[in-house]
């Protein structure tokens, strides 16, 4: 837990990247996005922040918020529901003059009041596109032995394939960073195409809550939008930007196809205990009894959460609570979220089901590895 | 304001009967069907009939089971007025006394029923697999104007005489108790859950306890003094599923039924009667490519690599490759090594069976449920060890060691 001096505020901003899975938000955030068969998206960065003392989050949201605000309720199981501090999820705040927010400085500009009231020195900053084990308490140390005003996180990877290319659709930020050998930044590169490994943004970052209140200020003077295009890289010579290297485990959702394969990468052992051998993480409670492998099932080389009722054949697939596969059924390659049921003789392969989704007996349904067959929530086929 | 009804769960009991498995634990904190715990029926009974205000009495090993209780949120018991509480003896100015018996238990917290001021109180044990709706109980006391009601179950003739019997008229009026009695007039058997008027109640815990020869037992005591006074008595029929869960043979028995639910009758997968317990919170199950899992249970944080046949696995046990589980109910956290096998047995939490051990032997008749091999929680069996069907396991066993 961090030491009461390093006390850290939290924020999280769900709706980040939602344009880019547009089948899986059609109903929700990007933080509730359902994960490796249990979880939400903001499950991790919530059970992280927990785990290092950070006990006062906010979640600001900007749209489909209907079942984010469901899935954490008063916030009780991530140990949220406190007297002091706890869970706040903010909703848009509704003004004639303000719209929805775009960027975070909109979003933080609209807290100001709540920001100027906190106690905590510190604040950390986050996106809920990703599923990870976070250490906050060691970035916070780091950050304050570096004695910088800033510090963003990175990891060492490629760009993102929804970043390359020609893509119009895709009108969201990523960034990554040149550093100097002790670990300042000294450039932000915005949306660059480069190929090999760069130091890749993680949209995670921490600062003292009067500098991040005097930024946001200023910012919002200027008409400004977005946290580190705007604040941020304009000012890495006259504000101490540090980088913090993140060399552990991270899921990132930019697009459906790293959906299925971040999803699929979790039936390997090694990647299943990367995420998951640290603190807990913690979600929603249902209630589920075990999972039920009745005669005649065949399961091979699954990720399978409690709930379900397995008659069929499963094989190569993650499955959610409640899912029901029947007799003679074969399931492969395939992410079935919460309740779908595969009817009797029904073969599906390369198919992502969102929640209650019913396939009929008998019915045959195929993606490939390349492109996924994607079912839409409460859909019949 | 007051309470219509409140529950006091019997929760003290030893369970010697277990041995091994209630070596640290209390009868009713005994793992079952995969990741519940006995008392999550009883709680969930209440919760699910809309009763909110649950004394639960305990006594021999708290510990597990206070922790396990905690404030009572995962049975939606965490109340503001009501919820569950955890009795155990206590210390008052006149000195301090064990419960003496079933019924001084609940003597001993006339004060904590008295706060809510009940018209009816349920008494609950908490040693069986049951899943009851009291409300429908309560309804059949209240139509009956009973001063007392028990619930009963019918059980064959020839068996009879194992149990406590309720004599009735065809009201269903009690007019005779035999407890284990040679010649059976009756073959309805007290399912240990009663329904009293509190009024009715408290007057004969009073005068029960002021008798020195008393055992301050309900069944061999109080039931016989409302007899005598010519109360109000009526029998409740449930012909649900009903297990006393308190020997080995049968707690290993019910938890197979829970694999066959079209069968046996106990269906966990009751969307309008859950079972609610504390969950594990592990991260879902994973199974190899080259595991083979056949007819079983399986809960969240296992990893299986072996094979697993027939059997209930708890949450985050692990199967390593070559390992085998048949027949057998393993609970949590346990580790089963590679080459491994398991079979008719009960393995207790965090145990750890070592590579190429075997433990217990399937019977000819897999419907057998005697000769079940058991080990103890925490316990080491070292690899290459044996241990035989029907050992009752309490200590780490050496490499190669037989048992």
């Amino acid at each position: 837990m961090a030491d009461s001096k390093n006390e850290a505020l939290g924020i999280i901003f769900p709706n980040s990247y939602d344009t880019l899975v547009p089948e899986l938000v059609s109903e929700r955030a990007m933080a509730s996005i359902p994960f490796a068969s249990r979880y939400r998206l903001c499950d991790f960065m919530i059970s992280s922040m927990v785990h290092c003392g950070i006990s006062n989050i906010s979640l600001l949201v900007r749209q489909n918020y209907h079942s984010l605000m469901d899935h954490l309720g008063s916030g009780r199981e991530w140990d949220l529901a406190r007297k002091k501090g706890g869970l706040n999820i903010f909703p848009p705040y509704a003004q004639k003059s303000v719209k929805v927010y775009n960027g975070w400085i909109e979003a933080l500009e609209s807290i100001k009041g709540f920001l100027e009231t906190q106690t905590e020195k510190y604040v950390v900053l986050t996106d809920s596109n990703m599923a990870i084990n976070f250490d906050f308490t060691a970035l916070i140390e780091d950050h304050i032995k570096s004695q910088a005003d800033v510090t963003v996180v990175y990891h060492k990877s490629e760009i993102p394939d929804s970043f390359k290319g020609y893509n119009t659709a895709n009108r969201e930020f990523i960034y990554n960073f040149q550093i100097d050998e002790e670990n300042r930044v000294t450039k932000v590169n915005i949306n660059s195409k480069e190929s090999g490994i760069v130091n890749l943004g993680l949209n995670i970052y921490v600062l003292e809550r009067n500098l991040l209140i005097n930024l946001i200020d200023e910012a919002y003077i200027h008409g400004h939008t977005y946290f580190l295009r705007d604040v941020i890289s304009p000012q890495v010579s006259s504000l101490k930007v540090h980088a913090y290297n993140y060399e552990g485990y991270v899921a990132k959702i930019f697009d459906m196809k790293d959906y299925f394969r971040e999803n699929m990468k979790l039936l390997e052992e090694e990647n299943l205990d990367a995420l998951f051998s640290g603190n807990q993480i913690y979600t929603k409670i249902r209630d589920d009894n075990p999972t039920r492998y009745i005669r005649g099932a065949k399961a091979k080389n699954v990720l399978v959460a409690d709930g379900c009722v397995i008659e069929g054949e499963v094989e190569n697939s993650i499955l959610f609570r409640g899912v029901k596969i029947g007799k003679g059924a074969k399931v492969k390659n395939c992410i079935l979220m919460q309740d779908t049921s595969v009817g009797e003789g029904a073969e599906v392969s390369y198919v992502i089901t969102d929640k209650n989704v019913k396939i009929t007996s008998g019915k045959t349904l195929s993606g490939n590895d390349a492109y996924q067959v994607f079912v839409a929530k409460h859909q019949t086929v | 304001m007051a309470k219509e009804i409140v529950a006091m769960l019997l929760a003290g009991g030893q369970g010697s009967r277990l041995y091994a498995l209630t070596q640290k634990l209390a009868k009713p904190a005994v793992p079952f069907g995969g990741k519940y715990r006995i008392i999550d029926f009883p709680l969930s009974n209440c919760v699910n009939s809309g009763i909110d205000t649950v004394g639960i009495l305990t006594q021999y090993q708290p510990f597990v089971l206070n922790e396990y209780i905690g404030n009572g949120q995962p049975w939606d018991l965490d109340r503001l007025y009501g919820g569950v509480h955890v009795l155990p003896p206590y210390q008052k100015a006149s000195g301090s006394d064990w419960y003496k018996g079933t019924a001084n238990a609940i003597y001993q917290n006339i004060s904590f029923i008295e706060k809510y001021d009940p018209k009816y109180v349920i008494i609950l044990s908490g040693d069986q697999i049951c899943k009851q709706d009291y409300s429908e109980f309560l309804r059949f006391h209240k139509e009956k104007g009973a001063e007392f009601s028990v619930a009963v179950m019918e059980v064959p003739w020839e068996e009879a005489s194992r149990f406590g019997l309720m004599v009735t008229d065809e009201n269903d009026k009690i007019t005779e108790f035999q407890e284990k009695p040679k010649n059976p007039k009756s073959n309805l058997a007290s399912m240990g859950i009663y329904i009293f008027n509190w009024d009715i109640l408290k007057k004969y815990l009073i005068e029960d306890e002021a008798d020195p020869n008393s055992e301050n037992d309900f069944g061999n005591n109080i039931i016989p003094n409302l007899l005598r006074d010519n109360r109000n008595m009526y029998a409740f029929r449930f012909d649900g599923y009903w297990k006393d869960v308190g020997t080995i043979s049968s707690l290993w028995e019910a938890n197979m039924e829970v694999l066959d639910p079209e069968h046996s009758g106990i269906n966990l997968f009751d969307e309008k009667w859950k079972v609610y317990s504390r969950n594990s919170g592990l991260t879902g199950h994973r199974i190899s490519g080259d595991a083979v899992v056949e007819d079983s249970m399986i809960t969240d944080g296992c990893n299986i690599m072996g094979n697993v046949k027939h059997s209930i696995l708890f949450s985050g046990v692990t199967v390593e490759p070559g390992a085998e589980v048949v027949d057998s109910v393993v609970m949590g956290k346990t580790t089963i090594r590679s080459g491994a096998k398991v079979r008719h047995a009960i393995i207790a939490e965090k145990v750890e069976i070592g590579e190429n051990a075997v433990v217990g032997e399937c019977p000819e008749d897999s419907s057998d449920n005697s000769n079940v091999a058991t080990i103890a929680s925490h316990v080491k069996i070292g690899a290459n060890a044996v241990i035989g069907p029907n050992a009752m396991i309490y200590d780490d066993v050496e490499e190669g060691g037989k048992q």
